[in-house]
């Protein structure tokens, strides 16, 4: 088997369910220039909604497929719910407040979120029903599932949809136009308030599926479980260039592929006997081909916030982002 | 009567910068707003748009009182401001700013309104493609002017269009103003250059700190010797 390749398969499947996660901070970011934390939490309530449906329908007989699809089905419309909620009640009346005070908002309303979710939910990690089966290919040494080769094909899909809706239609415009200069949106007959409004709500049904992936990829939902994926997604999008779009996508399939490669090659480069005279030193017992690893590959986590931290000393703009300070 | 004013004042926090303007604006009219710099022009435009509150006194536009009506519902009522520093958008098209001037429109159009801007315009039209960004001042102030006039409005407020410009490029767009005035657009023109603006307007306001000092028939203002020594730089 192909590490490395194998690595970038798991990477760009993990990435591209980021990169979806990240559009939804990318374009809040861009047009109100509000970091939303707590849309890492719309992501776990999309995977939560799905875990119950399915659970609810997998001994029904439906088709697992149908089954699968009725659970994203739910999702999207209540997380377009949650996503609309918070703006209409959270941020919308700190609009014209100090930066701080939506930010602490944000930290809030996700909180809040967490412990809705544990009540409805319990505190357990909760088992994805295993319909859909697995069939697994082998690519050039490289092992690819057909979960994961319809979560990339989702998310492709998604993306390219997302970049139509922006840059091909009234609505999309009318987005960028209130993220450049809202008081002149104003003027032009826009509703910048339903614009923002559409904003969170486009991104919290990308979140709903992205939470359905995520949950079926892992084969399990937690009520905790969108703080994490929420801080990766977040860093895809400051690696990409917070506000900007193709950023979003682009940084979220690199972070993916960064996390696994580090997971994967972690525990060999950190493994000290390979390292002969250190073994020595140390007083490391290495005989007949024995391993002494300092990093395993729980560490993964670790590389996302790497990334986060080295963008941000090296080109806090990101990689596609324009100059520190401008607009998406 | 298609635009009055009533003792209109706007604050600033404790800064009054309107301090109770009476103004109006008849259909078909070309009006100017004349005055220095931090007179209130500006502020004045922004309270009928309601980009800034109305803190005392009444904007009424077409019979209604709009002195609370929300920014995007004025250009659906044929009221439209081109702000002071033209307020393109940058990072979208030409054709795009285009389109979000007839946003507010639900009718068919558009299409036909976009070729005949550029026609009105055709050094925009080799760039519709082009961010406006990248437009050098006078082409941006031609959009801004272009959009506006893509909502069809029946009053246009310019705030000061002329601003920054060479002289060549300040006289085409004063010639496009007049054009528009002359297409039976009702016009209410903020302006720094006073000589320009009374000469394309029938009746002129003349703002001073925060108040109207002088107001009448363009003539009789070219002529004022207030006007003279203060607004076109001769001697009294
Ligand atoms: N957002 C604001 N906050 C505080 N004060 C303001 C604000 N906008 C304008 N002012 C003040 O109100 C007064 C009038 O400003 P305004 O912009 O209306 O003047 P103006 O006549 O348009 O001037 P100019 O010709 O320079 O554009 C000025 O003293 C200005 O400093
Ligand atoms: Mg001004």
């Amino acid at each position: 088997m192909d590490v490395f390749l194998q690595q970038v398969v798991n990477g760009v499947t993990l990435g591209a369910v980021y990169a979806v996660v990240a559009l939804g901070y990318t374009m809040v970011y861009g047009i109100i220039q509000l970091i939303n934390f707590a849309h890492g939490e719309v992501v776990m309530i999309g995977a939560m909604v799905a875990f119950s449906v399915i659970s609810a329908l997998a001994p029904s007989g439906l088709p697992p497929l149908a089954v699968v699809l009725l659970g994203t089905g739910f999702a999207i419309p209540v997380c377009m719910l949650v996503g609309y909620s918070m703006e209409r009640l959270a941020y919308r009346p700190l609009r014209r407040a100090p930066r701080l005070a939506p930010l602490i908002t944000a930290i809030g309303i996700s909180i809040i979120l967490q412990h809705l979710a544990l009540m409805i939910w319990s505190r357990n990690i909760l088992a994805f029903p295993q319909i859909l089966g697995t069939t697994t290919y082998f690519v050039g040494g490289a092992a690819i599932t057909n979960v994961q080769i319809a979560i990339i094909a989702i998310c492709v899909a998604l993306m390219g949809g997302l970049a139509a809706l922006v840059y091909r239609t009234r609505l999309g415009t009318a987005m960028r136009a209130t993220a450049q200069n809202p008081q002149v949106a104003g003027l032009m007959g826009i509703d910048i308030n339903r614009v923002i409004a559409a904003t969170f709500v486009i991104g919290a049904a990308l979140a709903a599926v992205a939470g359905v992936l995520y949950g079926t990829y892992y084969g399990i939902a937690q009520y905790t479980m969108g703080s994490v994926l929420g801080l990766k997604a977040f860093s895809a999008a400051v690696l990409g260039g917070i506000g900007n779009i193709p950023g979003a996508m682009l940084g979220g399939v690199l972070l993916g592929v960064v996390e696994a490669l580090g997971a994967g090659y972690i525990g060999d480069v950190s493994d000290l006997c390979r390292y002969g005279w250190i073994a020595a030193l140390m007083d490391v017992r290495c005989a007949d081909g024995g391993h002494f690893i300092l990093f395993g590959s729980e560490y993964q986590d670790v590389f996302a916030f790497l990334v986060l931290i080295l963008v941000l000393v090296l080109r806090p703009s990101g990689l596609l982002g324009e100059r520190v300070g401008e607009r998406a | 009567m298609l635009l009055e004013i009533l003792g209109l004042e706007v604050r600033y926090g404790g800064i009054r910068a309107v301090k109770g303007v009476d103004l109006r604006v008849d259909e078909g009219e070309l009006v100017c707003l004349i005055g220095a710099n931090g007179a209130g022009k500006s502020s004045t435009l922004k309270a009928i748009c309601g980009l800034v509150p109305v803190h005392a006194g009444a904007v009424r536009y077409a019979g209604a009182d709009i002195g609370a009506a929300p920014v995007h519902e004025l250009p659906r009522r044929g009221l439209v401001l081109v702000p002071e520093g033209r307020g393109v958008f940058p990072q979208l098209t030409v054709d795009e700013n285009l389109a979000m001037g007839a946003y507010a429109r639900g009718d068919g159009e558009v299409d036909a309104d976009l070729e005949h801007q550029y026609e009105t315009f055709p050094r925009l039209k080799e760039r519709r493609s082009q961010t406006a960004g990248t437009l050098s001042g006078g082409e941006q102030q031609m959009l801004a002017i272009a959009r506006a006039l893509m909502a069809r409005p029946k009053l246009l407020l310019l705030d000061e269009p002329s601003m920054g410009l060479a002289p060549m490029m300040v006289a085409k767009i004063f010639e496009i103003v007049r054009e528009i005035a002359a297409r039976g657009v009702t016009i209410l023109l903020v302006e720094q250059n006073a000589r320009l603006a009374l000469e394309a307007a029938g009746r002129g306001y003349v703002m001073e700190s925060g108040t109207i000092a002088l107001s009448g028939e363009s003539s009789g203002l070219l002529a004022d010797s207030r006007v003279r020594e203060a607004y076109l730089g001769e001697g009294a």
